[in-house]
């Protein structure tokens, strides 16, 4: 993992005197909340509908034992005893009082962490994928790439106040778990055929209230020019991209408008300029630095089975669909990735408490070489377990409530804070989350349906990312009364695609069997071992429409 | 007609030289800027004028999309300028810290840039990162306030217009 030089630790430490600074303006009064506003997005913090809100930055997703239980203890001492896991990797408190941040912040700084650019128009936290270095056929570590990443963009000086936030992801990896091709840019980290290691840039990816899948920008970016390639995005966008209307300020949007061969054009032109300096090529030892940080853990040589895991699968049914369900095979024999569903039976979605945050902190510590990865689906990941230890790991988190084997299933939803916290929402998202999944409660049947993604927004923001689940659940508003629109066919994966409407909206009496007519059309139609998702690529909307409007 | 600003430049407050005219008013000797359609439109004249000459980009453009105006139209008038006040309508519209840098790095323009209109606290240290040397600031604004918010943030992660190289950078000297 990486760790703060001096350098980083200065920044972060300056960085929260001066907001500590800010606070006390506003709280002396000497700042409105208007002038306050800009500089406290600048530093994670947000007005919700009851409280403050403050979003910490947990870049590309990893975190240490040590720094997951200083989440725990900020849920304790700060907030009501718990945290909430986000689609961006990140974490949020809900009830932090304004003048006590400044302390959460400065406590957070001691484990090498912050909430810097979690929100505002500004360059916010990389992405990335939650099985780097863990999962077998990646090209490179995206951490690495993402760490520099995270360095460029902090603080910069030209892109603090573009025209709208901007989301940067990437993987290293065929199998897209980061939804790249939904950011602002996305990068895939590409071996040509003389052996170098490049990047494939995607521009203008989004959801919202216009989704669009990114455009190819560029096949191969060569390592050393790739900050010059963003950093030419960058000024194209701050440049071009419309200020007058905030729904049309996205970097998609411009794309969109612009075509993606002026696109294409314009920010090649820009970084021939850039490139020309060699201003931003990072120096090879520095990348070298970088990258020691994210060196293979010291594996030991083990079987590719393990006796013990197979004896405990037959003892155990329960532990045997969990493997099944939520381990996912390394590229180290004897060793495993093991998902931790942040989504229990009728719990909150992405939601875990201190003491849970401190159970997984003590498993990554003894098990996991000490590292832990958020999801982009709001679960947690212990990246690297031995086989043999698998057993004793599912025990410990079947004791804090943390081994529901739902993994990819139709309980593991994402869903957005919704009409509960956020005051943009139009509906709750939280409580139908679970409502569908007390309805799918039955693991049995789960595993019968196999692979859906169920993704819930409560408003057209799409913070939970309903565009591109399977089946997509969009909270709307009619006359004061909460509607749900579903859509069918998204996906956010390398074949990533937007969802379709089936037509009018279901009140929240109905939703539900709405949901479970879906499903039962596809178990009806499939084929074979088809998933719900190629059923519906094979028949396309108008079955599931007929089901769900039939009267 | 009194400023309605008081002008920082290199870290103090300062009497400010340069007059802002309008579109017609003839030209005194004084050092003044006009627009760019002026600029555009009197070029010839303006070069033959044997004194200070500065240029005003605005922000709210023509156009629906209010892009602002193009620092590229600047570039063949440069010999001539020795001052550009970049407008800032509101904070939130960061698109002239892109003109300053292009000004500086990609035009090596080596005169005045200065940052009028909107302009916040925290945006002070991030304009002289990216070449503007020149703030009009409110009259409220406290020397010390200033001084204070420069030097906020000792160091930097990345080149800009300035002579910071950056931490990817300096730990590689």
């Amino acid at each position: 993992m990486y760790r703060y030089d001096e350098f980083d630790h200065q920044l972060v430490s300056e960085r929260v005197k001066q907001f500590r600074g800010q606070v006390e303006r506003r709280v002396s009064g000497e700042l409105s909340e208007d002038a306050f506003k800009p500089l406290r997005l600048m530093n994670g913090v947000y007005l919700q509908l009851h409280a403050y809100m403050l979003r910490v930055a947990i870049p590309y997703g990893t975190l240490s034992s040590k720094q997951l239980r200083m989440q725990a203890h900020i849920a304790r001492k700060y907030d009501r005893g718990y945290g909430h896991f986000t689609t961006r990797q990140n974490i949020q408190f809900n009830w932090p009082a304004l003048d006590k941040i400044p302390d959460l912040l400065e406590e957070l700084a001691t484990v090498e962490m912050h909430a810097i650019q979690t929100s505002g128009n500004c360059i916010r936290n990389v992405t990335s994928d939650q099985y780097a270095a863990a999962i077998d056929g990646e090209v490179e570590d995206p951490r690495i790439i993402s760490e520099i990443i995270r360095q460029w963009s902090t603080f910069h000086p030209e892109f603090t106040y573009l025209p709208r936030k901007f989301k940067i992801a990437v993987t290293g990896h065929d199998n897209d778990r980061a939804a790249i091709k939904l950011h602002d840019i996305g990068i895939v980290i590409k071996q040509n055929e003389l052996g170098d290691v490049g990047y494939e840039i995607h521009v203008g990816g989004g959801q919202g209230r216009t989704p669009f899948i990114a455009k190819k920008m560029a096949d191969f970016v060569p390592k050393a020019q790739l900050l010059a390639y963003l950093e030419a995005v960058m000024r194209v966008y701050n440049m071009l991209g419309r200020r007058d209307n905030s729904y049309k300020a996205r970097i998609k949007i411009m794309v969109h408008e612009t075509g993606e061969v002026e696109m294409r054009r314009l920010i090649e032109a820009e970084f021939a300029k850039i490139d020309a300096s060699q201003m931003l090529a990072v120096p090879p030892a520095e990348i070298d630095r970088i990258s020691a940080y994210f060196a293979s853990p010291e594996f030991e040589t083990l079987p590719a089975s393990s006796d013990v895991l197979e004896a405990a699968k037959t003892q155990d049914a329960d532990f045997a669909r969990w493997v099944r369900a939520n381990v996912v095979a390394h590229k180290q024999d004897g060793y495993a990735i093991v998902n931790i569903s942040l989504k229990p039976i009728g719990g909150v979605p992405g939601d875990a408490s201190d003491v849970q945050m401190e159970a997984v902190a003590d498993l990554a510590e003894r098990y996991s070489f000490d590292e832990i990865r958020v999801t982009h689906e709001q679960n947690l990941v212990l990246p690297h377990i031995r086989l043999d230890d698998l057993k004793t790991v599912y025990d410990a988190l079947h004791a804090h409530d943390l081994a529901t084997a739902n993994l990819g299933l139709i309980s593991d939803t994402i869903a957005c804070p919704g009409l509960d916290y956020c005051n943009l929402a139009n509906a709750r998202s939280i409580p139908l989350a679970q409502e569908i999944s007390e309805r799918f409660a039955d693991l049995d049947r789960q595993y019968d349906i196999g692979e859906l993604k169920i993704k819930i927004s409560g408003c057209i923001n799409a913070c939970g990312h309903h565009h591109v689940g399977h089946i997509g659940i969009l909270g709307v508003d009619k006359k004061g009364t909460e509607f749900y629109q579903i859509s069918l066919g998204g996906s956010a994966d390398e074949n990533a695609s937007i969802g379709k409407i089936t037509g009018r909206a279901f009140t929240e009496e109905t939703i539900v069997d709405a949901i479970e007519t879906v499903v039962t059309t596809y178990t009806d139609m499939r084929e074979g071992s088809e998933r719900f998702i190629d059923t519906y690529r094979r028949v396309g909307l108008d079955p599931f429409k007929e089901r769900l409007y039939a009267e | 007609m009194p400023n309605k600003y008081q002008l920082m430049r290199e870290g103090a407050l300062c009497q400010d030289e340069w007059i802002y005219s309008d579109e017609a008013t003839a030209l005194s000797e004084a050092p003044t800027i006009i627009s760019l359609s002026r600029l555009k439109a009197e070029a010839d004249d303006l070069r033959a004028r044997n004194a200070k000459l500065g240029v005003q980009l605005l922000a709210d453009g023509n156009g629906k999309t209010q892009l602002g105006e193009d620092v590229q139209e600047l570039e063949p008038y440069l010999d001539m300028l020795s001052l550009v006040s970049i407008a800032f309508p509101t904070y939130r519209n960061g698109r002239g810290f892109s003109a300053a840098r292009v000004l500086r790095e990609q035009f090596n323009f080596d005169g005045e840039i200065r940052a009028s209109g909107e302009v916040l606290h925290d945006q002070w240290a991030m304009m002289r990162r990216c070449g503007i040397t020149a703030f009009e600031l409110a009259p409220t604004v406290r020397l010390e306030t200033f001084t204070e918010a420069m030097s906020e943030l000792s160091d930097a992660y990345q080149p800009a217009a300035d002579d910071q190289r950056g931490a990817l950078w300096q730990r590689h000297k």
